[in-house]
């Protein structure tokens, strides 16, 4: 059986077809990452994933956790395959070689990071976690701590966390009451109780670097006030070796729906007394620098919710190609028709066509955001910097919000299509299932995000940024006018992103009027509108690049049904331009129907009182 | 001591869907995803880590089209020093005899204390190694799956022989061996071995470069041709064993012992 985490064809097509990866390789910075060594690199990263990783899923699903006397045990099987993804450096992929990263394209590690992370998400949170810690050393810590601590970071020698959450201060992380208290040597004391911290304690790494958000004695209330400190599990020398362990304790793990093979702890700092934190970056700034490391959590939670979705998508329509149940509809009547299987089904197509468009969406989207990164950092026009610095900040909740909320429906798509065996542990999808729920809460659930994109987003630098996401769906739009068989849905979704336009101009400032807590309400439904225009775009995208390829290949005649039929590129072309036509004659009428809502503003969610919610 | 590694690409089976083509005389090769050869990985393997313990080269050889040589980058990103990519036209639709010519004159263009192959191929009939020693007139062991540099002039090897029992022999260097799988872990490449190698020019070499008689290779010197290709029909006989995990376990393994598989 072809592995089932991320479809090759598809994965290259984003790479190197939609957005010519390769030419990445002609400025000096990526000059080493052509072709052949993108190619190399995916395929090895498919590799490891396929041979060794994918088969702990299960296992670090039915083993879990163990706490024990405040140790945490990871699943036996994990601690190879972290060694190997050790040996690789295959944790800070795109980061700066000075420091230990590997230098690549964003777009390139995207790519990897979507077999690695698909083949087991809760493993793959160590590392990711270890990178994301290491980020804010690097982009904030001293000359010092880069020394004392990144390459170990970037190299997962130590993990990483990032201890925000209290028992109080969840999505509202400015009412947290841990504190910090400058002591004689420049260090500080720090005190308080974290809860939900991933690998916040694990036996993978040797020590565990804890980034935590604290507040010095005398700072303001709220955000205000909020400064990072490291604080290591074991106190690391001036010169990087190793101390005395920290004051940090771990009070247990959480039993949780899935992501069993992830430590979530809860942790207590200083009950002695004696847990010593490194300021990072400056007093009650805080928040300025986490919010870099959460940003890019952010992304890469919607690069976790794709490889759920991805697998599970392809997981179910293996199964419908191999599972014969019931007769074909037009041979119902026929008491000899053989059964068919379930593929032939035309409410099964329907789910696939769903699952399959959303995935192939949501993997340009991803790219999309990790290709302007790339263009950020070698490209020396200030003016097409800044504009993609706001398309990425712009679609930042996007990509978290909307691809996980997607990514958690199609992975019940995957369990719809395999029945009653979907539901059993037996068959691999209710896992994805159960694991892809938390990407839509953990990293500012996906109401906050909404939010974030009303409140922030949407009428940042002036509204620049959506004027320029605007006008770059109207572009490709303009093109797929011209292009023979896509003329209707570049109208259909023109008419979309008209409507959608007004829309934003309506929702916001009906946010800047009285209307605020009515506008609010519909934050999410709006995060959800905008996806689905966004989504449309990259399918609509990816039908302009097909279909002159399709043609080339398969003519235009009654004959290219046989081409098809017999060329697997010309198949594939195909089937980019049906999931446009499927997704934009499809979702998008139901998204207009959203968009209606959206322009009513019911002030019913926020007119019933709170007595009304319940008899 | 300077060891050269024969592999070859080959559709990777993790990735494709594998069907017979219409005419019945091959696999469907259309836009098939292509990886080494799983046994020539573990030879490679096995020569970087003698090689990183006494001393000396890897090199990797393949002959195959141009495509070939993303499999030779592969395994240089592994470990190996040095890629020769044989590429020639007049090469198509040699059999293994045509191989071994092939790989001999390339191989007698230079000095070598080892040579590995597979012992077999996804898409082989593991005929090459053979014929390749007896054209070199070097001593030949085949499904070797251990060994043992003692000094420059012998090693010992380790060959598994019919139920289950291990053979240990000594031979004389130089020599071919067709490595067998578990032989060792092979490693995974990293990005670091990627990019070391991502620039390095792979020589290619035709039949002119190797002075090679044409009449010796390709379709037209063949013996040996495919004329059909089929999947077997599903015999009968299978028993899917039902339960939980454990229960699975313990039927298989009375079953076992009742054919006496195990006592």
């Amino acid at each position: 059986m072809a592995q089932l985490l991320a479809d090759r064809r598809d994965v290259d097509f984003v790479l190197h077809e939609q957005f010519q990866i390769a030419d990445l390789s002609k400025h000096e910075k990526y000059a080493e990452f052509n072709k052949k060594t993108v190619d190399l690199i995916v395929s090895e990263a498919r590799n490891l994933a396929i041979k060794e990783i994918l088969p702990t899923r299960p296992l670090g699903d039915k083993e879990g956790c163990r706490f024990e006397n405040g140790k945490v045990s990871v699943p036996e099987s994990y601690h190879k395959i972290y060694g190997l993804i050790k040996e690789g450096e295959w944790i800070a992929m795109s980061d700066d070689p000075e420091y230990g990263g590997q230098g690549m394209p964003h777009t390139v590690a995207a790519a990897a990071t979507d077999y690695l992370v698909a083949a087991n998400h809760s493993f793959a949170m160590y590392g990711g976690l270890c990178h994301g810690a290491g980020k804010l050393v690097e982009e904030f810590g001293t000359d010092k701590q880069i020394k004392m601590f990144l390459k170990k970071m970037y190299s997962g020698e130590w993990c990483g966390t990032m201890l925000l959450t209290e028992p109080e201060a969840g999505s509202d992380v400015g009412a947290l009451t841990t504190s910090a208290k400058k002591n004689d040597d420049g260090t500080y004391s720090i005190t308080g109780n974290k809860i939900f911290i991933s690998g916040g304690e694990q036996n993978l790494t040797e020590n565990i670097i804890h980034p935590v958000l604290a507040r010095i004695e005398g700072a303001p209330a709220g955000t205000a006030g909020i400064s990072l400190f490291l604080v290591p599990k074991i106190w690391v020398n001036d010169d990087g070796t190793l101390g005395e362990p920290n004051d940090v304790v771990c009070t247990g793990i959480e039993e949780k729906m899935g992501m069993h093979g992830n430590a979530t702890c809860s942790l207590a700092l200083g009950g002695k007394g004696k847990c010593r934190g490194l300021l990072l970056g400056e007093e009650n700034k805080g928040m300025k620098v986490m919010f870099l490391m959460m940003n890019d959590a952010r992304l890469q939670v919607g690069l976790q919710g794709l490889t759920c979705a991805s697998p599970s998508y392809l997981y179910a329509l293996d199964y419908a190609k191999q599972r014969v149940q019931g007769k074909h509809l037009l041979k119902a009547m026929d008491e000899s028709a053989a059964g068919v299987p379930i593929i032939q089904h035309p409410d099964v197509r329907r789910q696939l066509m769903i699952m399959k468009s959303s995935v192939e969406s949501m993997r340009s989207l991803i790219y999309f955001v990790s290709y302007c990164f790339d263009i950020i950092h070698i490209t020396d026009n200030e003016e097409e910097k800044a504009k993609r610095q706001g398309l990425v900040d712009l679609l930042t909740p996007i990509v978290k919000g909307y691809i996980t909320d997607r990514a958690f429906e199609i992975c019940s798509h995957a369990v719809q299509i395999y029945g009653g065996y979907g539901y059993v542990t037996e068959y691999p999808v209710e896992q994805y299932l159960r694991d892809c729920r938390i990407t839509m809460i953990y990293e500012g659930t996906n109401g906050i995000q909404g939010m974030d994109f009303l409140g922030r987003k949407l009428g940042m630098n002036k509204g620049k940024p959506f004027q320029d996401l605007v006008g770059e769906i109207s572009n490709d739009i303009a093109s797929a006018k011209n292009i023979k068989g896509l003329e209707n849905l570049a109208g259909n979704l023109e008419k979309s992103l008209n409507k959608f336009v007004e829309l934003a101009k309506h929702i916001g400032s009906s946010a800047r009027s009285p209307k605020v807590l009515s506008a609010f309400a519909y934050a999410h439904p709006f995060l959800e509108v905008t996806g689905d225009v966004v989504a449309a775009w990259m399918l609509l995208w990816r039908a302009l690049v097909a279909a002159p390829k399709l043609e080339k290949l398969a003519g235009t005649g009654p004959e290219r049904f046989a081409k098809i039929e017999k060329d697997k590129n010309a198949a594939f072309y195909e089937g980019q331009i049906k999931s446009a036509e499927f997704f934009i004659n499809t979702v998008l009428p139901v998204t207009s129907g959203k968009m209606d809502a959206i322009f009513g503003l019911s002030s019913a969610a926020v007119d019933i009182p709170e007595v009304s919610f319940s008899g | 001591m300077d060891i050269l590694v024969c592999v070859k690409r080959v559709p990777d089976t993790a990735e494709n869907e594998i069907s017979v083509n219409g005419s019945g005389t091959d696999i469907e090769r259309d836009d098939l995803v292509y990886s080494v050869n799983e046994w020539d990985n573990y030879a490679v393997e096995e020569a970087i880590q003698i090689r990183d313990k006494v001393g000396g080269s890897v090199t990797v050889i393949s002959v195959g089209d141009s495509e070939s040589e993303e499999v030779l980058r592969r395994e240089m990103a592994m470990g190996a020093d040095k890629g020769i990519l044989i590429s020639d036209g007049a090469f198509e639709g040699s059999d293994g005899k045509g191989l071994a010519v092939i790989l001999k004159t390339a191989i007698e263009k230079d000095k070598y204390d080892l040579i590995f192959t597979g012992a077999q191929a996804d898409d082989g009939a593991g005929q090459v190694g053979g014929m390749l020693a007896a054209m070199l007139d070097l001593p030949y062991a085949s499904l070797v799956n251990f060994i043992e540099v003692s000094d420059d002039k012998k090693i010992k090897i380790g060959r598994e022989i019919a139920g289950g029992q291990q053979e240990i022999d000594e031979i004389d260097l130089p020599c071919v061996l067709s490595i067998q799988t578990g032989i060792n872990e092979p490693r995974y490449v990293g990005i670091r071995g990627i990019r070391k190698v991502a620039s390095v020019e792979i020589p290619v070499l035709g039949a002119s470069d190797l002075g090679i008689d044409q009449g010796l290779v390709g379709s037209a010197a063949a013996k040996v041709s495919r004329v059909d290709y089929f999947m077997p029909a599903l015999g009968k006989g299978a028993e899917i064993l039902e339960g939980s995990i454990e229960e699975k376990a313990d039927k298989l393994i009375e079953l076992l012992k009742s054919k006496g598989g195990i006592k």
